[in-house]
Parts: C-alpha cells; sequence; structure tokens
C-alpha cells in the first residue's frame, strides 16, 4: 500500500492532490428500513470482517504523511447510502460489484448475516409499498497534497 | 425500483467540497462501475479511470455510453498501469475505496 501511494505520488504533478477514500474503521455498515420517512429498523451488517485491512488503509497513509511524501490538508466523513426497494435487489446488487463478501466466510456470521437480513425483510413487509432498505456505509475522505520535495519521482 | 447510490449526494458533496476539479487531469484508480465517475467527470479536461475487473469496467463503459464525459477507460491494475505511465502527468488521483 505504501508502494502504492509513492507511485501516485509520482504520477502526480508536484503539489498535486491525492483524495483517498475508503470505508470507516471506526464505524461498521449496518442497514435500514425506512417507512413513510420513518426508520422502523437499523442493524449492523454482522459480516464486518475486513478491519485490519482498514487499519493497514490507515496505517500506510500515516506513513506517506510521515515520510513527507504528501501532507494532509483535510480530511472528512460522510456516509455512502445504497437504497434498494427490497432486501434481495440490495443483495444481488451486492453479489454483481462483488462486494461485502469475505473471500472466507465464516459460517456463524454468514448466518448471523441472513438473520439480519430476515429481521430487515420483515420491517420492511411491515411498512408502506414505498419502504426502503438501505445500507449505510461510514467512510472517509481525505485530501492530500504531494510533497515536491521528495526525491521519489522518476 | 433500481438501486440508487448515494442519491443524497453525500460522496459527491464531500468530493467537491475538498478539490476544484474544474479543468484537471484525473486518475481515479478502481473505478469500479463507475458510481463515482459519472458524478464529477464533466467538471475535469479528461479522467483516465482504471479498474482490475473486467466486469466492473465493462459496467461503467455501459453506465457512461450515452454519456458525453471526458473519460477513458482501462481494464488494467494500478501496478502495471504505474509501470507504464510517466511521472509528473495528473493534476488529482482519486483513490476511491481501493486501498483496502
Amino acid at each position: 500500500m505504501v508502494h502504492a501511494l509513492e507511485e501516485i505520488h509520482r504520477l502526480l504533478k508536484p503539489a498535486g492532490t491525492l483524495i483517498e477514500i475508503h470505508p470507516s474503521v471506526h464505524a461498521p455498515p449496518f442497514v435500514e428500513v425506512w417507512s413513510n420517512g420513518r426508520l422502523s429498523f437499523a442493524e449492523r451488517d454482522p459480516v464486518f470482517d475486513y478491519e485490519d485491512d482498514l487499519r493497514q488503509a490507515d496505517a500506510a497513509v500515516a506513513t506517506v504523511l510521515d515520510r513527507g511524501v504528501f501532507v494532509l490538508d483535510d480530511r472528512r466523513g460522510f456516509e455512502l447510502r445504497t437504497h434498494a426497494a427490497s432486501v434481495k435487489e440490495l443483495r444481488d446488487h451486492w453479489a454483481l460489484v462483488g462486494a461485502y463478501d469475505p473471500e472466507e466466510p465464516e459460517e456463524a456470521l454468514m448466518r448471523g448475516r441472513d438473520e439480519m437480513y430476515g429481521r430487515a425483510r420483515a420491517a420492511l413487509e411491515a411498512g408502506s409499498s414505498r419502504a426502503e432498505v438501505i445500507y449505510v456505509e461510514p467512510a472517509t475522505m481525505s485530501r492530500l497534497t504531494s510533497s515536491p520535495l521528495v526525491s521519489s519521482r522518476g | 425500483m433500481a438501486i440508487r447510490t448515494d442519491p443524497e449526494g453525500n460522496e459527491t458533496a464531500a468530493l467537491f467540497d475538498l478539490v476544484d476539479l474544474d479543468g484537471t487531469e484525473v486518475l481515479e484508480i478502481g473505478c469500479g462501475d463507475g458510481r463515482l465517475t459519472w458524478r464529477y467527470a464533466n467538471r475535469a479536461a479528461h479522467v483516465t479511470a482504471i479498474e482490475p475487473f473486467e466486469d466492473s469496467i465493462a459496467r461503467a463503459k455501459e453506465r457512461l455510453r450515452e454519456m458525453k464525459l471526458p473519460v477513458e477507460f482501462r481494464h488494467v491494475n494500478f501496478e502495471d498501469f504505474a509501470a507504464g505511465a510517466e511521472t509528473d502527468i495528473f493534476d488529482v488521483a482519486l483513490l476511491s475505496w481501493s486501498l483496502c
């Protein structure tokens, strides 16, 4: 990861900008159901097993900042919200884009996720015809400026 | 109802708050299915959007097919792309959910 960030530094013009976006290590993703403007269900996705990857990403950014390759200008959190009309539609979407399916799924976690989605489905069915299920991913976006003083170029 | 990703515009609001993309040369690393690309590309002079997964880049091309946006999609991983790229060519690099 550090090498990739150093390569990005090389490709950027001096004082160029790196925008780095990744899921928050501090806030796991969760699922909500909304009906008629009211929140009727909210539970975290039990399959949040990539904390180590996220910590490594944070560590890689910290390393290039320490080395002076980039300077951190600004950072903020936001929620990426994916809306669907049904649990099936949402899960089909994640399967299509290849997200949130662990490489080595633990049976208990996957069962926990199925149960969580079962409860979300029940909340949807109890709601109005326009009820929505929403997958919420807390994320962090950082702006880093490429330092012209570092001699890793070329 | 089709899937809607970030209809609130939270991600683009944060992006536009952090960087002025007007007239810039942008490299988007890990563009996926173009979920974010189409939302900002009209501000840039040119976007090079790379993605290692063939299915994803095919969906990205399909998504942006009707839009007249200055985007060049490339099916390549970052390591190979960087190995063949010159130095000092982009104003902005967007590392989109790809560092982990």
